[in-house]
């Protein structure tokens, strides 16, 4: 019995050792047998180290690695394009984008190149395209993407003037923002590769300059209003100057058509009574004479008719206009 | 049984230990590594993989082989011509001679220590001795891109006015700059490289990311460009005004010549017309110039007697029988 007090062997373990190593065997080959896979998804491409040293890369799907950590893998979204902001934050992006309402003058606030302030808001787009130089070959990624993206902006502001940086060379600044930018990152083996630069919003300093700014913008409308109502006032008067122009001409032909033929009529009448006078002088002479006189008088009835021997007549007639 | 199974338990735990106390130790891509023994470099790893140390008595020390940042703070710097502005500067580096790394500065943020040591005194250094253009301005490409107008304006005559002239903005000439943003910051680099390098450093480059006036030179600067667009705005009132009196001139002029030059010519055809009845009038009086004179004038009492008020005398050849069945 005292035997049996000191000696672990005789002690009634609940498992006997044997099962204890089989549970440690199966658990160490569930464990492994675990550890041997991994995924990939299909936006993914995987580095695989093998005792920290590179091994291979790998595509999307169940994939197969030595286990126990001696291969490790690394995913890396190889096809999704990452946006990166300069001068603003998305707060929540969707049908209708939330922007951030924070100011970072520190990112967006540059000097152009006739020494003005501008406000510039970007924005890169970038592929990892090499998962291997993405993962190895630098530090501090995003603060470097950050750096690099910031100073050539910087660099193609400072070389133009504000009112080409604001206009005409917008454009132009993309694209010689996304050649720098890509230069400089394959000089560090950065691995990425910025697919676009966007420029957003390009204003003068917010207050009074912007106000100053805008306030051209109203003057060239203004100066545009001008012209046009001055434009207006010609093309509505000149038209009808015209017009008037054309009537008086055409009053003036009536006139002058009416004056010829009425002189026409006139001599033609004259001359067929001439022809007529010719061969009876005395007497036409004075038919046409007494005809006038007939008409005359059968035209009018206030016509006062005076005997030649009276010799006071205006008493007559006063008394006459007085009883009227 | 149960002896295998003691024996299998102390080997299992011996070899546990050994590789607890870690005579192999994995080196990744990116890392580089300086084994010590007792203080003293022994060994430098500069390649990944799988490596082995004595246990117990060596230490590894692992630094990054990858590029590494370097962000400074933003300086308040007087340039050549005395304005103060606020250059903002990184730089990217990385450790090439672990070894000497260790001995000299040992550990990152030591290095950052000695960097903004270096790389801010270069800037400095630099930014005061070139003009504030240098500093801002890459290159002389300012002077080739044309500052268009946005609005192509015409005047009456259809002439386009020159917008750019007109408003102040004519094609302006920047001085030309000598060196530019990009040799300055490779003299930057160049002043900081001749001292990097002793504490294992290689210096990638130096970048300026952003160059600010400081804040009383802004306020001038803001009041300058205030002023310049308001030059501007009224310009292109005045513009307005001017255009707009001018159209209102050509109209004045246009509407009194179309409407001179039709009292001219509807003149003109009137007298013609004139002229021309007088002559056939002229060629009947010419048959017989006294009957022409008695019918002109019978024809003239016809139309203007019966308007006028009369009071006649009978002592007119056509009251002749009036008195007289032979006449008179």
């Amino acid at each position: 019995m005292s035997e049996r007090d000191v000696s672990p062997r005789n002690v009634n373990l609940p498992f006997k050792p044997r099962t204890i190593v089989i549970v440690l065997v199966v658990l160490a080959i569930v464990a492994g047998a675990l550890s041997s896979f991994y995924m990939v998804d299909q936006s993914e491409q995987a580095v695989v180290l093998t005792f920290g040293k590179f091994s291979r890369i790998t595509g999307p799907g169940l994939n197969m690695k030595v286990p126990f950590g001696i291969e490790k893998n690394y995913n890396v979204p190889t096809q999704i394009i990452q946006t990166m902001p300069f001068g603003y934050r998305t707060e929540r992006p969707g049908l209708e984008t939330i922007y951030s309402s924070g100011e970072y003058p520190e990112e967006s606030l540059m000097l152009t190149g006739d020494l003005n302030i501008i406000d510039v808001q970007w924005a890169i787009q970038y592929r990892i395209v090499d998962p291997r130089a993405w993962l190895f070959n630098v530090e501090y990624k995003e603060q470097t993407i950050r750096d690099i993206s910031q100073s050539v902006l910087n660099v193609l502001v400072g070389d133009r003037t504000i009112l080409s940086v604001l206009g005409s060379e917008r454009s132009n600044i993309a694209q010689q923002a996304q050649i720098l930018m890509n230069k400089n990152f394959d000089l560090y083996g950065l691995g990425i590769q910025v697919t676009t630069v966007q420029l957003k919003n390009i204003v003068p300093p917010k207050g009074e300059v912007q106000n100053a700014f805008e306030d051209v913008n109203k003057a060239e409308q203004d100066m545009e209003r001008l012209i046009n109502e001055g434009l207006e006032e010609y093309n509505r008067e000149i038209p009808k100057a015209r017009g008037q122009a054309a009537q008086a001409i055409q009053i003036a032909e009536g006139y002058a058509a009416e004056r010829v033929n009425q002189a026409r009529g006139d001599v033609a009448r004259f001359l067929s009574v001439y022809d007529e006078y010719k061969e009876a002088k005395e007497a036409t002479r004075s038919r046409l004479y007494i005809e006038m006189m007939e008409e005359i008088f059968s035209k009018s009835q206030e016509t006062d008719l005076i005997d030649r021997g009276l010799d006071n007549f205006l008493p007559l007639k006063n008394l006459q206009g007085g009883t009227q | 049984m149960k002896k295998l199974v003691v024996v299998l338990a102390v080997l299992a735990v011996i070899a546990i230990l050994f590789i607890a106390a870690g005579p192999f130790y994995v080196l990744q891509e990116g890392e580089q590594a300086v084994v010590t023994r007792f203080g003293a470099i022994v060994n430098t790893n500069i390649t990944a993989g799988l490596k082995f140390k004595m246990p117990v008595v060596d230490t590894v020390v692992k630094y990054p082989k990858k590029i590494l940042s370097w962000d400074g703070n933003p300086q308040r710097i007087p340039t050549a011509e005395n304005q103060f502005i606020w250059v903002d500067t990184t730089a990217r580096w990385k450790i090439t001679d672990p070894d000497l790394f260790y001995a000299s500065v040992t550990t990152i943020t030591n290095a950052f220590a000695r960097m903004d040591d270096v790389i801010d005194s270069s800037v400095r250094t630099i930014v005061a001795e070139n003009l504030l253009r240098e500093a801002v301005r890459n290159s002389n490409y300012i002077n080739t891109v044309p500052e268009v107008p946005e609005t192509v304006i015409k005047d009456p005559e259809g002439n386009v006015i020159e917008i750019e002239v007109a408003v102040g903005e004519e094609q302006r000439f920047f001085e030309n700059v000598e060196k530019g943003r990009q040799r300055l910051s490779e003299e930057m680099f160049d002043r900081a490289v001749q001292v990097i390098p002793q504490y294992g450093i290689e210096l990638v480059d130096i970048i300026i990311r952003q160059i600010r006036y400081s804040d009383d030179l802004t306020a001038s600067v803001y009041n300058r460009m205030i002023t310049e667009r308001n030059k501007v705005a009224q310009r292109y009132r005045s513009i307005g005004e001017g255009q707009k009196v001018e159209w209102l001139g050509k109209l004045d002029n246009e509407k009194r010549s179309i409407l001179s030059r039709a009292y001219e010519t509807s003149e003109q055809i009137r007298g013609r017309a004139d002229a021309e009845a007088t002559r056939i009038y002229a060629e009947a009086a010419r048959v017989d110039a006294e009957f022409y004179e008695f019918w002109r004038s019978i024809e003239s009492y016809r139309k203007t007697l019966p308007q006028f008020r009369k009071t006649l005398s009978t002592d007119m050849d056509y009251f002749q029988y009036l008195h007289s069945m032979n006449g008179n």
